[in-house]
């Protein structure tokens, strides 16, 4: 058999005792565990359902060019031209003061179910202009409304710029916090599971310095603690996603028509697959680099005698 | 094979616990180290394998200079070396043949060859019949019998042994002798 491989194995030989040993400690670790991961998790979600509420936003974002009453035919074939020579213009379509007028009343009509009648249509004629889809969208819709606004026959342009980018504004806000409270969870995590290690590694005391002074290597003896520091690490990450999996398919079969009808015909979406690979990861790596510590600092200890 | 030259070793501020200790020990000797409590008889043995660190001299073992040794290589030095000790150092929690095989266990030899050397060395003591008994179940005779076998099991070219005789009574002390 390999060595490597044998090596691998008495390890977790050792670690399925070392957890035996200290099973409360270790379940108590894992609970731990599972309540930061889960806290990560929910935060993941709300950003993740944001951030796909600011993409559909985005997506259905349009240009309103309002036009002055008195627009010549000539402005208007201009404004149609530059429409056309734009690359990045999906298409067009004109909302004369008739139908912009008729539009209002109906959706009035719908909304109050009373007949609206001025004696004037007051509405201005407009251009509804989509743009393609692409990274920098509104960015590009902006710098194409500037463009519009100066000309002539045009009154005045809409597409809720302000609105966007305040929310854009509140994303990159989320941003931060996440990873700002994921930093702080997993230095959190770290210092729990160093001190989980640290007790099994006590409790093992005899054992290790027997292994020591028989001749094992230092990697053999830290081997056990630092399989027992991710197993912890992936059995929190696991425990944590499935009962949030639970309870995401809960709510959404119970829900859904709910959050569909507030959002927009908006599906309410759970963490992405690479995202939640990523966390499981990084509890692991959390698990590794926690026993580690304490596992460094123990044969550290031992060499100063 | 083994040799100190002038080595010292405190420990902390009081007086020298190995003070200029210098001694030369060959291939095949047999030696005793005498004294009384507190002589430095154990301490010694720690600087052989390096267990503790020392102040001032040197200390060979098979041509290792053990000062210089790293933590990280400390294991070549002591797979040469077989450690009895006076508190046996058994696991609790392992059975004779467990105690044994750990020995081996450590220094990666595969399952086969571990099972046929822990077999002959629990035979060598005359320990097989008790080879699923746990260390708590044995007489102090047995039990150092058993920690004889594991540090005779990879057949190091040293063997150390602190006071491998000094909790047991005379009768077995000899029959414990008679292993070496």
């Amino acid at each position: 058999m390999n060595s490597a491989f044998q090596a691998l194995l008495i390890g977790f030989q050792a670690t399925i005792a070392n957890v035996r040993a200290n099973m409360q400690t270790f379940l108590i670790s894992i609970a731990t565990i599972s309540i930061s991961i889960g806290i990560l998790g929910i935060f993941l979600i709300i950003f993740f359902n944001l951030n796909g509420f600011l993409v559909s936003w985005n997506q259905q974002v349009q240009l309103i060019v309002y036009l002055n009453d008195d627009i010549s035919p000539a402005q208007k074939n201009n404004l149609e031209a530059l429409f056309k020579d734009s690359s990045r213009v999906q298409s067009t379509e004109e909302v004369t003061k008739d139908r912009a007028w008729k539009d209002f009343r109906l959706s009035q009509a719908e909304k109050s179910g009373m007949e609206f009648d001025l004696g004037f249509n007051p509405l201005p004629a407009s251009y509804k202009v989509r743009f393609k889809l692409s990274d920098n969208r509104l960015t590009h819709i902006s710098e194409f409304a500037e463009k519009i606004q100066s000309e002539t026959g045009v009154e005045s342009v809409e597409y809720g710029k302000n609105w966007i980018s305040r929310f854009e504004k509140f994303m990159v806000f989320c941003r931060v916090f996440l990873m700002a409270t994921g930093a702080l969870l997993s230095f959190g995590l770290i210092l729990i599971i160093s001190n989980t290690i640290r007790l099994s590694i006590y409790s093992r005391q005899d054992e290790i310095e027997l292994m020591l002074l028989i001749g094992a290597t230092p990697g053999f003896v830290k081997i056990p603690f630092l399989l027992e520091g991710m197993l912890q690490g992936l059995c929190g990450s696991i425990l944590s996603l499935g009962l949030m999996g639970v309870i995401y398919y809960y709510l959404k079969s119970e829900f859904q028509v709910s959050i569909e009808s507030i959002a927009r015909g908006m599906d309410f979406q759970f963490i992405s697959q690479p995202f939640l690979l990523s966390l499981v990861g990084l509890s692991v790596l959390i698990g590794l680099v926690a026993s580690y510590i304490s596992t460094y600092h123990y044969m550290q200890v031992l060499n100063k005698r | 094979m083994i040799q100190l030259f002038n080595v010292v070793k405190k420990y902390g501020s009081g007086s020298p616990a190995l003070d200029d200790v210098s001694l030369k020990i060959e291939k095949g000797e047999f030696v005793f180290l005498t004294g009384p409590s507190g002589a430095g008889k154990t301490t010694i043995l720690k600087v052989l394998f390096g267990w503790e660190n020392f102040e001032e001299g040197q200390v060979l073992v098979q041509g290792i200079n053990v000062g210089k040794l790293d933590a990280g290589n400390m294991h070549t030095l002591r797979r040469s070396i077989g450690v009895i000790f006076q508190d046996y150092k058994l696991l609790k929690n392992k059975t004779v043949f467990e105690n044994v095989a750990f020995a081996q266990e450590v220094t990666n030899r595969d399952r086969k060859t571990i099972k046929f050397k822990t077999w002959e060395a629990l035979k060598n003591v005359g320990l097989t019949p008790k080879k699923d008994s746990l260390p708590a179940h044995l007489s102090g005779g047995e039990q150092q019998r058993v920690a004889i076998a594991r540090a005779m099991v990879n057949a190091p070219p040293i063997i150390l042994a602190d006071e491998p005789t000094g909790n047991l009574d005379q009768e077995i002390s000899l029959e414990i002798l008679k292993l070496f």
